[in-house]
């Protein structure tokens, strides 16, 4: 029982990164229709930005914190206005590819400067105390985690449905050309839409890190993955649809693990994607998408 | 206060404008009509700047807006009403009518403008809250206009709103359109419908094929193509 | 749409592969007696990568699929192809299973081409069976669950130990591809897409990459052509994993990785999609390119530096010249 209980906190703590990173991305998807394979490289940058003003710079927490953020907006920026901009509105195939091209440029970059040894990550001490006597064990990050991603998703709906520019936003992924009719510039809310995702990301990847214990310069690649099957779990387009897709990817990650016979536990990722694979036959919209027309 | 000179408008290799030429007049209305894909629709998306011409150009008020952004038209006094409506559909009927503000910034003259719009679409006022998408095809049409009007355009461009449109619904956005036009808005009316576009219109310019086929005072084109009336199957 | 070609130059091109074959295989006799170990190797190398890059093409250029998960399909190939010819009597000290009666008993162990051929048919079967019901979905969703099913097979390999013996992987296999046997494949392998192309079958598919409404429309059944593509992509794809494996004579699964699938991507869109010989052009260029600068790499301790150029290139062709060196301008639909 204990252990039951244990482990579905395991998948809401991971589920909540899962909706974080899935929320960003759903956001792009929505204005652009673009799957945006970089996305996965903000939370590696996320997490070495902190690293170095945290861990080796010494900077406080939350500053530390803010700089990661800001990082990561302005680095969605770039990755609009470089990557995505030339090839919007090109065929499908070319903006996967151009989206793929820059999330190994970035990628490997990373390598190039870090290394390719991971690195130790730990939060700092507040974060990092266990506490164990109650039913389950966890860690403060934990908590952490849990309350900053669910603020972040009530303070996202909140923007969304309550600000001019939010609902801007809604109008703009519904269809770009009206929305230029109402007089709307399409372009700054493809720019906010990237800084807004971005600094999401970055902020995950501090989260990632500390859960991991560790940063690497291909921490992205699986939770960029990750992401997207979320993302087609809780239906392609809806935001909430999104949140709810990383939540029940992060249980059903902690459940396939903690139920699958001992050795099999190498087999995590490949469940993942096998739950995927699933989706895709019996339901590709996902629970709250919009149906597929083919 | 439109001067559309020689414009040729392409979608993609194809063209679909051809040295389009074309003005209205202040205070105007002017109706486009043609058959389907003659291009009429092409133009009003020049004029608006979704669509950019090759050649050509764009004037309004004497100013080269040729390149203008679409956003930036509307900010001009520039608003198209699209064929088809294209409500926001996730966004409630009032949220609409608000974006259709977007671009102003006297918050008191847009509550102002949404209580005008209710008084002249009562049944907007009803479903203020609902979401544009459910309602019928007639609403949708209204709270496209409303939301237009929110911009406080000087020239609304309109693409065919009567298109799939009870006949009593028709009598009634049309009536408004007039009431439109008498409070002092020039409209360039896109229109299938000729016949109704003919008896608002002052003016009117007949396209065939991406371009004006003939044009001239409505009653006086309206005699000259009986051959129209055939050729549209009116 | 291509215009159909004449008669009088189809006949030319049998005649140009018929003479260019002898003439290639000349060479690479040539270059086989006169020519280093190491170059030879690496010489050999690009042939496996042209027979990966040409395959690919099949599903990415010419059918317009997005799949990711070509390195899967090389690690299928590659793993039953090992497994198939693993000399008998190191099966026992190398913890490897024997076959089992339907392939042949305890004692046999297979020759290389019809191991290979295995390889190939069960990556194949694999890809019809994931592609059935993932065709019908939007580009996106197929490079994501063309993905994942490369990362399934990943996990696969690491974890059945019994049958491959996890993250040690596979070595001692017993190493037949030479320069002949790679650049042979590749020949088969382009021939193919060659005679493809110019079959009715061909056109059908390329009418779904320009258009796919149209296709439909036309009455095209999109659904076998695509699952054919990309069927017939991954049997090439198992043919090269195979013809790797029986080269470097170890296997590992991390080889197979997205860096693998990524590698080939790049030479198909470098070279040119939807071309012939693109791909080999930037399988050339790439592996060319990646021996290089290896020294470099590894001298400095930078690592990273030719996956970093690899994507350089990439985006810069994607900004400049989307359809490739070799690829001409495709005519701009609204």
């Amino acid at each position: 029982m204990e252990y039951l209980l244990q482990q579905i906190f395991n998948g809401v703590v991971f589920g909540a990164m899962y909706a974080l990173l899935a929320l960003g991305m759903t956001v792009i998807y929505g204005i652009l229709r673009l799957i945006h394979f970089a996305h996965g490289a903000l939370i590696t940058v996320g997490g070495f930005i902190f690293y170095v003003f945290f861990t080796m710079l010494g900077l406080p927490f939350v500053a530390a914190i803010g700089i990661v953020i800001a990082f990561g907006g302005l680095l969605g920026i770039v990755l609009d206005v470089i990557a995505y901009r030339k090839v919007v509105g090109g065929p499908e195939v070319s903006m996967l590819i151009t989206s793929l091209g820059f999330y190994i440029f970035i990628e490997n970059l990373m390598k190039l400067i870090a290394t390719p040894q991971p690195y130790p990550f730990k939060p700092p001490a507040f974060l990092d105390r266990i506490y164990s006597q109650w039913i389950i064990t966890f860690r403060t990050v934990d908590i952490f985690i849990i309350i900053t991603s669910v603020a972040i998703m009530l303070l996202f709906n909140l923007f969304i449905r309550k600000t001019k520019i939010g609902k801007a936003m809604i109008a703009t992924a519904e269809s770009g050309e009206t929305a230029r009719m109402v007089g709307i510039n399409v372009n700054r809310i493809i720019n906010l839409a990237f800084i807004i995702a971005s600094a999401i990301a970055a902020i995950t990847g501090f989260m990632w890190g500390s859960k991991y214990g560790q940063i690497s310069y291909d921490m992205g690649f699986m939770a960029g993955v990750k992401a997207f099957v979320a993302i087609v779990i809780g239906g392609v387009g809806s935001i909430p649809g999104a949140m709810l897709g990383g939540l029940i990817l992060g249980m059903l990650e902690m459940f396939s693990v903690a139920f699958l016979p001992p050795g099999y536990a190498g087999y995590r990722d490949g469940i993942v994607f096998f739950i995927l694979i699933l989706i895709l036959i019996i339901r590709p919209s996902g629970i709250l998408g919009e149906k597929e027309v083919k | 206060m439109l001067r559309v000179e020689n414009i040729d408008v392409c979608y993609g290799i194809i063209p679909a404008v051809r040295e389009l030429t074309l003005t209205v007049g202040q205070g105007q209305i002017v109706t486009l009509v043609g058959a389907n894909g003659a291009g009429k629709t092409t133009t009003l998306k020049a004029i608006m700047g979704v669509l950019f011409p090759r050649e050509g150009a764009i004037y309004y008020v004497d100013e080269d807006i040729t390149r203008l952004p679409a956003d930036k038209r509307v900010r001009k006094g520039i608003v198209l009403i699209p064929e088809g409506r294209h409500v926001f559909s996730k966004l409630s009927v009032r949220d609409n009518l608000t974006l259709g503000a977007y671009h102003r910034t006297d918050r008191e003259g847009v509550r102002k403008d949404r209580e005008r719009i209710y008084e002249l679409f009562p049944v907007l006022k009803e479903r203020e809250s609902q979401l544009a998408g459910t309602l019928s095809g007639g609403e949708q049409q209204m709270l496209a206009l409303g939301r237009g009007l929110m911009g406080h355009p000087d020239l609304l461009l309109l693409d065919e709103p009567s298109l799939g449109l009870a006949p009593i619904i028709l009598e009634e956005i049309y009536e408004v359109i007039r009431e439109i036009n008498k409070s002092g808005i020039t409209i360039l009316l896109v229109e299938q419908n000729i016949s109704m576009a003919m008896r608002i219109a002052d003016y009117a310019y007949v396209m065939e094929t991406g371009k004006v086929r003939t044009e001239g005072k409505s009653e006086e084109v309206m005699k000259r193509e009986n051959i129209m009336k055939a050729y549209l199957g009116e | 749409m291509e215009p159909i070609k004449p008669p009088f130059s189809r006949i030319n091109k049998t005649v140009l592969f018929l003479v260019a074959a002898p003439v290639l295989f000349f060479f690479l006799w040539i270059a086989e007696t006169t020519l280093s170990k190491y170059v030879i190797l690496i010489i050999t190398f690009i042939g496996i990568y042209i027979v990966a890059a040409v395959s690919l093409n099949i599903t990415n250029g010419y059918a317009g699929l997005f799949s990711l998960g070509h390195a899967g399909f090389m690690a299928v190939g590659a793993y039953t192809s090992a497994l198939l010819t693993f000399p008998v009597k190191l099966r026992q000290p190398f913890a490897l299973p024997h076959l089992p009666l339907i392939f042949g008993g305890p004692e046999f162990q297979w020759p290389f081409f019809p191991a290979l051929l295995m390889g190939g048919i069960f990556a194949a079967v694999i890809a019809a069976i994931v592609g059935i019901p993932v065709l019908r979905l939007r580009g996106h969703y197929l490079a994501v669950a063309s993905l994942g099913l490369m990362i399934l097979i990943n996990a696969v390999t690491m974890n059945i130990r019994n049958l491959t013996r996890g993250s040690i992987g596979i070595n001692s296999i017993p190493k037949y591809t030479n320069i002949f046997w790679s650049y042979g494949w590749a020949v088969v392998t382009i021939y193919v897409v060659w005679r493809i192309l110019n079959s009715s079958f061909g056109r059908a598919m390329m009418a779904i990459r320009e258009d796919e409404t149209a296709a439909q429309v036309q009455g095209i059944n999109l659904l076998k052509y695509k699952l054919f593509s990309f069927t017939i992509g991954a049997f090439f794809a198992g043919i090269a994993g195979g013809l790797y494996a029986h080269l470097s004579g170890a296997i590992m699964p991390w080889v197979f990785s997205f860096n693998l699938t990524f590698q080939i991507v790049i030479m198909v869109v470098v070279g040119g999609q939807g071309t012939l010989f693109g791909p080999a052009v930037g399988a050339i260029i790439l592996i060319v390119l990646r021996y290089a600068l290896k020294p470099l790499e590894e001298g400095l301790g930078i690592y990273g530096l030719i996956e970093l150029i690899y994507a350089t290139l990439l985006i810069f062709i994607m900004m400049r010249k989307p359809e490739g060196l070799l690829g001409t301008r495709r005519k701009l639909s609204s």
